[in-house]
């Protein structure tokens, strides 16, 4: 579903990413952890080119993401959920997921919004409609969020740490709506700190440090028998 | 001293309609200032090399010179470059309207880019072009945001549409002159004038207030 082969990344002089080859499986659910500053959100990033790599290829679906040309029709293949929501202040919970099928598949405007009380009544949240973003909690928020991805009937989604914004008490909301999607054979990549919905909900565990995939593997591997130093120390400090 | 109240009440009727026409000139220059300016700001932070370099011109040009002398440029330059007159209503709209474009276009540009840089990521991210998501996201957000500085744009553009006396122009400050050349009433008549303005541009600030309050609702994160 996404291949990545010798990426790069460097902001002005600081390289970020140095090298980075990885196959994403349909289906595959990807849990990214290593320490801050480690390139796992930017490596996250560039997988739909919200930053360009400085080198290297990356094919989502079997189209290689080449600039301007072709790159909203992979987004419009790959959703993606921020660390801060950013949903849309100015507009409703349900016209927040509403707009892009409306503006970008050209979907009626009845059946985006049929979609869209579904998808909401999916994350728990039917009654929540007619409100603004402002009204709800990190969580609710993040669920919306959630929900307006999955209105473009994404084949990927990326989470780009969904729940480092929220209070302890909504992460297991978010993850349980994460965890259902998983069930649901969604291709998932997701960067967290969460280790236990790493360890329970992925296929796969990477461990990123300074730039570059330390370690992979099947979660039970890297958390009980890690084989790298840097992960062993990681996972001492976070476990 | 002695105040001639007769005057002031005599020349009122004259006075408001200058007043009219001051106030139809600012608003054809603003609703002209507001397209140009929200086209020129938006080119300044575009991707388009040449448009953000002919936007950044057209803002150091008319910021950087006097409104007066571009009106003096428009309505007495330009015939000399097309060989025709300038209707005195488009050189003054025209000018205050173009000058007025600059003023708003940094207005909007600071705007825009005042609105979290996450809005513009989730609105690619779902795989609308740069310009759906400027006009669905980034600017009627930067719109409510742009409402208090964009009213003291509004009073200033009031205000230096007097400038447009200096052509002949029969807006307020033009009306008043002309009275005063047959009156002598400098006191009573400036006063007048003066107040009329007054009233003007409180009207505007207070409209300005009404509607930051109206749209405050829906936009705390």
């Amino acid at each position: 579903m996404i291949d990545i082969e010798k990426l790069h990344k460097s902001f002005g002089k600081n390289e970020v990413l140095k090298g980075i080859d990885l196959h994403i499986a349909e289906k595959e659910v990807v849990a990214i952890i290593g320490p801050s500053g480690s390139g796992k959100s930017t490596l996250l990033r560039c997988m739909n080119y919200l930053e360009r790599p400085t080198s290297g290829v990356i094919s989502v679906d079997g189209i290689t993401l080449t600039g301007e040309a072709n790159i909203n029709k992979v987004r419009e293949e790959v959703g993606m959920v921020f660390q801060r929501f950013n949903l849309f202040p100015h507009m409703t919970v349900l016209r927040n997921i509403m707009l892009a099928p409306m503006k970008v598949r050209h979907v009626a405007e009845a059946e985006a919004e049929q979609t869209a009380r579904k998808l909401l009544a999916r994350v728990g949240l039917a009654e929540k409609a007619d409100a603004y973003p402002h009204q709800l909690s990190g969580g609710q928020q993040q669920r919306v969020a959630i929900a307006r991805a999955l209105a473009m009937k994404p084949k990927v989604m990326l989470f780009d740490e969904p729940t480092s914004a929220l209070d302890p008490e909504m992460v297991g909301e978010v993850l349980d709506v994460m965890r259902q999607l998983a069930e649901e054979g969604m291709t998932m990549v997701v960067v967290t700190h969460e280790m236990g919905f790493a360890r329970e909900v992925s296929d796969r565990v990477l461990f990123v440090d300074d730039g570059q995939i330390l370690e992979q593997g099947k979660p039970e591997e890297v958390f009980e028998h890690p084989k790298e130093e840097r992960t062993k120390s990681f996972l001492s400090k976070v476990l | 001293m002695h105040f001639n109240w007769d005057l002031v009440i005599n020349s009122f009727p004259l006075l408001l309609v200058g007043a009219g026409v001051t106030v139809k000139i600012t608003a054809m220059s603003v609703a002209l200032g507001v397209i140009i300016g929200m086209f020129v700001g938006i080119a300044r932070i575009c991707h388009v090399k040449p448009l953000r370099f002919l936007a950044a011109v057209y803002v150091d040009f008319f910021r950087g010179t006097p409104l007066l002398v571009q009106i003096f440029l428009v309505y007495f330059a330009l015939p000399v470059i097309t060989g025709q007159r300038v209707d005195p209503y488009v050189a003054a709209v025209g000018a205050c309207g173009i000058n007025s474009g600059a003023y708003v276009a940094e207005i909007f540009r600071a705007g825009i880019q005042s609105i979290d840089e996450g809005q513009m990521e989730a609105g690619r991210s779902l795989g609308m072009t740069w310009v759906q998501t400027m006009r669905y996201i980034i600017i009627p957000q930067a719109f409510k945001r742009v409402i208090p500085p964009l009213g003291n744009e509004f009073i200033a553009l009031l205000k230096d549409s007097s400038l447009v006396s200096v052509i002949g122009f029969e807006e307020l400050t033009r009306r008043g002159q002309l009275i005063i050349a047959k009156t002598y009433g400098s006191l009573e008549i400036w006063m007048s004038v003066a107040i009329i303005y007054l009233v003007m541009t409180l009207t505007i600030s207070r409209f300005v207030a009404y509607l930051e309050w109206r749209f405050k609702t829906d936009d705390r994160h």
